[in-house]
């Protein structure tokens, strides 16, 4: 939102402090100052001065060479190629040495001289208003009438040019989200009256805004039926025509104010529509007359499937929830966002149509967004505008625009039927009928304040509130157009933003010594990447959305994966379903980028349609743990069990025991599917045999499309799992025993296809003699090549908690066991 | 037709046998075959085109699923039960001194760990959820223009109430559930204080400056006689342990449908003092802005069963990624999901 300094200070009647204090104070009490322009600096060397002489270019047939009064004493000469440059007239000078204020902004602004043009000395230039960056024109020079200078200023050689058409102006951008509930911030009039606010001044509005104008009947020249056949979308639609009307340029005072303000100067009708919108936040609009076919205008929702051609040119099927202007024929407008091209106003239009409405800000957003259509006028409406200004906007509009009134003013609509915004006795039609009640302690309650009723009421009526002060505390009526007043906190927020919240009192509130609750899943990831680093290995955090390529690339079905709507990436097209993909995804790039060895996890969630949904009917989020290992050297044996050394060092760290079984090809879980089945194993807890993740060598495929190296594998776990089962671990604490602990060293030879884990249960089981504690740790794995057997053998370790253990007792136990081992799995002793 | 179906036949036939079955792909046979649509009667082109570009499709299939069959029957399983291959040595983890964890995840355990200190419990957020959690319950109506500043990834699925689920935008999508989870303090005349930190989005456009996937932390303290002057002073209280400095902070005005007054918060820079014209973290303006905030607005407290008459709480959101980035000199956003391990390798 532009706000220019020059068109605020018409509003208000106290001086305003230097910019920098300005834009602070603004800054903390109204909202974020995004830029500071100062106008000036562009507009500082163009000077106001007379053509005295003007006679034709000795040496060129379109140059003119003249003598101008710039109030200097002397008359300077100057070369004009205009063709409308003439003796008597005024002009704005753009002397030697200064820049085009048109190309102030551009890398290598144009700087002007004194240089001979065909033989005669041209100092500076007089400028079009292309030059000046006032208007398109580039035809001729401005010409300054008397009638441009605003009131009270007269045209004088030498003069200031941006003084006296106000361009000697800061302009404030202020943060248009700031303003989201506010509509009348949208408004310079608006913005002056918080300024005083703030200042601590009283504002009064100009009288055309709170006096209700008694429109007459018009002269009746022109015939015109308004019609509203949307009231619940269109609660206000008001319209007038107007005859007699000259289309041509905007006296030079408005078009330096629309500059100033944002806007852009293309002919008087319609800088006066903008005009008054960029004073009051409400969006006007000015039809031909001429062009409105049948004489009857109105508002209605669109059929379906109806067309209409914007003023951008282009056509657009409409649908049933869009508002439209119409006239007799079809629609002419798509309401409170741009008109039609076909009821422009142009240079001939003789007469004209001003409509001043309302429309619903919800559907309005909802057209805007449907066509990708943002204008001036939608950032108001969608805003929800007051439905009370219209008549003081339109009888405003009418004098700008000029002409005569040539029918009835139509107020067509529903507004009327909930009016809280009455004339009454004791109410000004300015306000709010019924008060809001608050007391002055619920206001310093959140506010943490000790202000009085007397400070309340001073605070609010400096912005035009009406407070009414009893003993049952505050009646506030808010003004018309305050539309954000609802709730009695929204008071709260006003008091505290004019009172200023740098001297709110800083206090801490006070705690009980109760314990602040854990959060055990927070807990466990801290523990899993503390681990993890440990082990060695980076954690690393991806994106929770991948493209298509990823989950095909990873042997994922994308049919599984939620999908996204509107990414602006195309990268990002899935939820993904598990973490994993996401890590392949950048291990090649660590590849190349020189890390021939390394390991990454991420802690993270993944998304799938089968994992159904909980018990808000949300999708389950299913809370993982993918790791990968990865390396260009192919080390010794299968990379499966290189990972496996990390998930064992991360389940000893957390307490917790581990069961392998094969993958096989049966799950169709996303998890899995990235697995190669022959060469990973599902994970599960020893003991309760719960399924806590997959481990293994990728799908040849995935190696393949994610170009990994040959020596990588991983796993991915489910968090879950692993903090329901980590809640249940009971430490299998045993005493000390006061008696030595004896070794022995073992090696079975067993059939090559039984499985590591069936041979260390079978030695647990035949160590198993009630009284000994044993341990077993593996030694070696050693299969001759193409063998049919294997030799397995580990380290033992005896301890008993009675006595010291002999030789024989030991030879004893291990004879034993052996037997029974040669019974339980074919085991010979080697 | 009967030597279509043959050529069919014999070529399926040498997909199931040939070593390189993707060969048969590139038969003369098939080309052929295309070779004899010109030699047809017009109105017989169409359908007799459309029978070769099926066979072509059958065969590609056949190819595939040959090539899967084969690529499985060369891989050697292994025992997944072992602690290690056999005849290898046992394998050994990476060196601890090469490990590390995200800056962000240590930034986040960091700022969690004095929130806890302070009495806040930490609660995690979501990364899909409904239109009801992240607008309706703040005080967002459906279609509300405030929407539009929150540019939210929607899915394809919609939920039971045939809106879009969406990627939370921000960590506010959990106030509504951790109101309600903790409104039992409020009984038992306890406030209750909860900080959020976790993954949210926007569907921005990726510069050095934005991510559409980043980390912030929620906080919510609701309870009776909170004011505003409460929230600057926890507010302040926390960056002054996090920073172990004193600092100045100020609030602005600003708008978030869920806050009423909503404030924008800025902390007197701890990097130069203020004092430093040139400084790179503050641009010498001596303040950083930090994050958004307010008093909860009661919309939102009814939302969550609380009667906005006897409690009265703050909320404030602000990015996590900032903190780091301003911390280490960090000069791109797009680092901490890059999993670059050159990046990481520096925390």
């Amino acid at each position: 939102m532009k706000v220019s300094l020059n068109v605020i200070r018409q509003y208000i009647d106290f001086e305003l402090p230097p910019i920098d204090e300005l834009v602070a104070k603004i800054n903390a009490q109204l909202g974020g100052v995004e830029e500071v322009i100062y106008l000036g600096e562009k507009y500082k060397d163009v000077t106001i001065v007379k053509v005295v002489e003007c006679e034709k270019h000795p040496n060129a047939d379109k140059l003119s060479v003249c003598k101008i009064d710039a109030g200097t004493g002397e008359l300077i000469q100057v070369v004009c190629g205009a063709p409308n440059v003439h003796a008597g007239m005024w002009a704005a000078w753009l002397p030697p040495k200064s820049v085009v204020p048109a190309s102030f902004d551009d890398a290598e602004p144009f700087v002007l001289g004194s240089r001979e043009l065909r033989g005669e000395m041209s100092n500076g230039m007089l400028a079009s208003a292309r030059e000046l960056g006032i208007g398109d024109d580039h035809d001729g020079i401005v010409e300054i009438l008397e009638s441009d200078a605003p009131k009270g200023n007269n045209l004088e050689v030498g003069a200031d040019f941006a003084e006296i058409f106000g361009l000697d102006d800061y302009v404030i951008d202020i943060e248009n989200k700031m303003f989201t509930h506010r509509p009348d911030l949208f408004g310079q009039l608006g913005v002056a009256r918080e300024i005083a606010g703030i200042f601590g001044e009283q504002f009064t509005s100009p009288e055309w805004y709170k006096t209700m104008p008694e429109f007459s009947d018009g002269s009746g020249e022109l015939s015109l039926e308004v019609f509203n056949e949307a009231p619940e979308k269109s609660p206000r639609f008001m319209a007038v025509a107007l005859n007699n009307i000259e289309v041509k340029q905007s006296p030079l005072w408005l078009k330096c104010a629309l500059i100033a303000m944002g806007g852009k100067p293309i002919n008087n009708i319609v800088d006066a529509t903008n005009y008054i919108m960029l004073i009051t936040a409400q969006p006007t609009h000015a039809y031909d007359y001429d062009k409105i076919r049948g004489g009857r205008l109105g508002v209605r929702m669109a059929k379906h499937g109806e067309t209409i051609t914007l003023l951008n040119d282009k056509t657009y099927e409409l649908t049933s929830d869009d508002i439209v202007i119409a006239d007799n024929e079809g629609a002419i407008g798509l309401a409170g966002i741009m008109g039609g091209g076909n009821s422009e106003v142009s240079p001939e239009t003789k007469s004209i149509v001003l409509e001043v409405a309302n429309f619903d800000m919800y559907a309005v957003r909802k057209s805007s967004m449907r066509y990708g259509l943002f204008t001036d006028a939608l950032t108001r409406f969608n805003k929800g505008q007051s439905l009370f200004q219209n008549a003081y906007v339109l009888n405003m509009l009418m004098k700008l625009t000029g002409g005569m009134q040539a029918s009835e003013v139509f107020d067509e609509g529903n507004y009327n039927d909930d009016c809280t915004f009455v004339s009454g006795e004791n109410i000004s039609e300015l306000h709010a009928s019924s008060p809001h009640g608050i007391t002055t302690k619920f206001i310093n309650d959140r506010l943490g304040l000790a202000l009085n009723d007397q400070d309340i009421e001073r605070l609010l009526t400096n912005v035009e509130f009406m407070v009414k002060v009893d003993e049952k505390g505050l009646g506030i009526h808010e003004p018309f157009w305050r539309t954000d007043i609802d709730e009695p906190e929204d008071i709260v927020e006003e008091v505290g933003r004019l009172y200023g919240y740098d001297r709110l009192s800083l206090e801490l509130p006070l705690r009980s010594a109760k314990p602040t609750p854990a959060n055990a899943q927070r807990e466990l990831e801290s523990t899993l990447r503390q681990v993890l680093m440990r082990a060695g290995a980076n954690e690393v955090l991806t994106y929770s959305f991948v493209h298509e390529r990823v989950l095909q690339a990873a042997n994922q079905n994308k049919d599984d994966a939620y999908g996204l709507s509107n990414a602006l990436s195309p990268d990002l097209q899935y939820y993904r379903l598990s973490l994993t993909p996401s890590l392949l995804d950048k291990v090649h790039p660590n590849i190349k980028a020189g890390h021939d060895e390394f390991a990454i996890f991420e802690i993270g969630k993944g998304h799938g349609k089968s994992f159904g949904t909980d018990e808000d009917s949300l999708p389950v989020e299913s809370e993982q743990l993918a790791f990968v290992y990865a390396s260009r050297h192919t080390g010794e044996g299968a990379a499966y069990y290189r990972a496996k050394v990390f998930l064992e060092f991360l389940a000893s760290q957390c307490g917790l025991e581990l069961a392998y079984e094969p993958l096989g090809g049966e799950s169709t879980s996303p998890t899995v599917l990235p697995f190669e089945p022959k060469r990973s194993a599902i994970v599960t807890d020893k003991t309760s045999r719960l399924y806590i993740g997959v481990i293994g060598e990728y799908k040849k495929a995935v190696t393949v499309n994610f170009k990994l190296p040959e020596y990588t594998a991983g796993f991915e776990l489910d968090r879950k799992a692993i903090l329901d089962l980590i809640s249940d671990v009971e430490t299998s604490y045993r005493p000390l025993s006061r008696y030595p602990s004896v070794d022995r060293d073992i090696s079975l030879k067993v059939g090559a296809s039984l499985s590591y884990a069936k041979v260390h249960e079978a030695l647990e089981a035949a160590l198993k003699t009630g009284e000994l504690d044993t341990t077993i740790e593996p030694v070696s794995i050693y299969r001759p090549d193409d063998s049919d057997t294997k030799n397995v053998a580990f380290h033992i370790t005896l301890t008993s908690h009675d006595k010291t253990l002999t030789s024989d007792e030991v030879n004893e136990v291990i004879a034993r066991s052996v037997e029974q081992l040669e019974a339980s799995i074919g085991a010979e002793v080697v | 037709m009967e030597k279509f179906d043959s050529i069919r036949q014999s070529l399926l036939e040498r997909v199931a046998a040939e070593a390189v079955p993707r060969d048969v792909l590139k038969t003369p046979q098939l080309k052929e075959l295309y070779a004899g649509i010109s030699a047809l009667p017009a109105e017989e082109r169409g359908a007799y085109g459309k029978k070769i570009n099926e066979l072509k499709a059958e065969l590609e299939a056949a190819v595939v699923a040959r090539e899967a069959a084969m690529a499985s029957a060369d891989i050697a399983p292994i025992d997944v039960t072992a602690p290690w291959d056999e005849n290898t040595e046992p394998q050994t983890l990476l060196p601890a001194a090469g490990g590390t964890t995200h800056p962000l995840m240590r930034e986040m355990e960091r700022l969690s760990a004095i929130f806890t200190r302070m009495g806040f419990a930490i609660e995690g957020s979501r990364e899909i959820d409904d239109q009801y959690h992240m607008f309706e319950t703040l005080n967002f109506p459906k279609g509300h223009p405030a929407r539009d500043d929150y540019d939210t990834f929607m899915t394809v699925e919609t939920d039971e109430a045939g809106d879009q689920l969406i990627a939370p935008a921000h960590t506010s999508t959990m106030q509504n559930r951790v109101l309600k989870k903790y409104k039992k303090n409020l009984e038992a005349g306890e406030p209750i204080a909860v900080v959020v930190p976790d993954r949210v989005f926007r569907n921005e456009d990726l510069d050095a400056r934005h991510e559409h996937t980043f980390y912030q932390f929620e906080g919510v303290y609701v309870g009776r006689g909170v004011h505003a002057g409460m929230l600057i002073s926890t507010l302040k209280s926390f960056l002054e342990a996090y920073y172990g400095k004193q600092l100045d902070v100020r609030v602005n005005p600003f708008y978030f449908p869920f806050t009423e007054p909503s404030f924008e918060f800025a902390l007197s820079c701890p990097f130069c003092e203020s004092q430093d014209q040139a400084c790179k973290v503050c641009s010498g303006e001596g303040w950083i802005e930090l994050l958004g905030c307010g008093m909860i607005h009661p919309n939102v407290l009814k939302a969550a069963d609380i009667d906005p008459n006897e409690f009265t709480g703050f909320a404030w959101g602000g990015g996590i990624e900032r903190l780091v980035m301003m911390k280490y000199g960090i000069e791109d956003i797009r680092h901490f999901e890059s999993a670059k391990l050159d990046f990481l390798r520096q925390f």
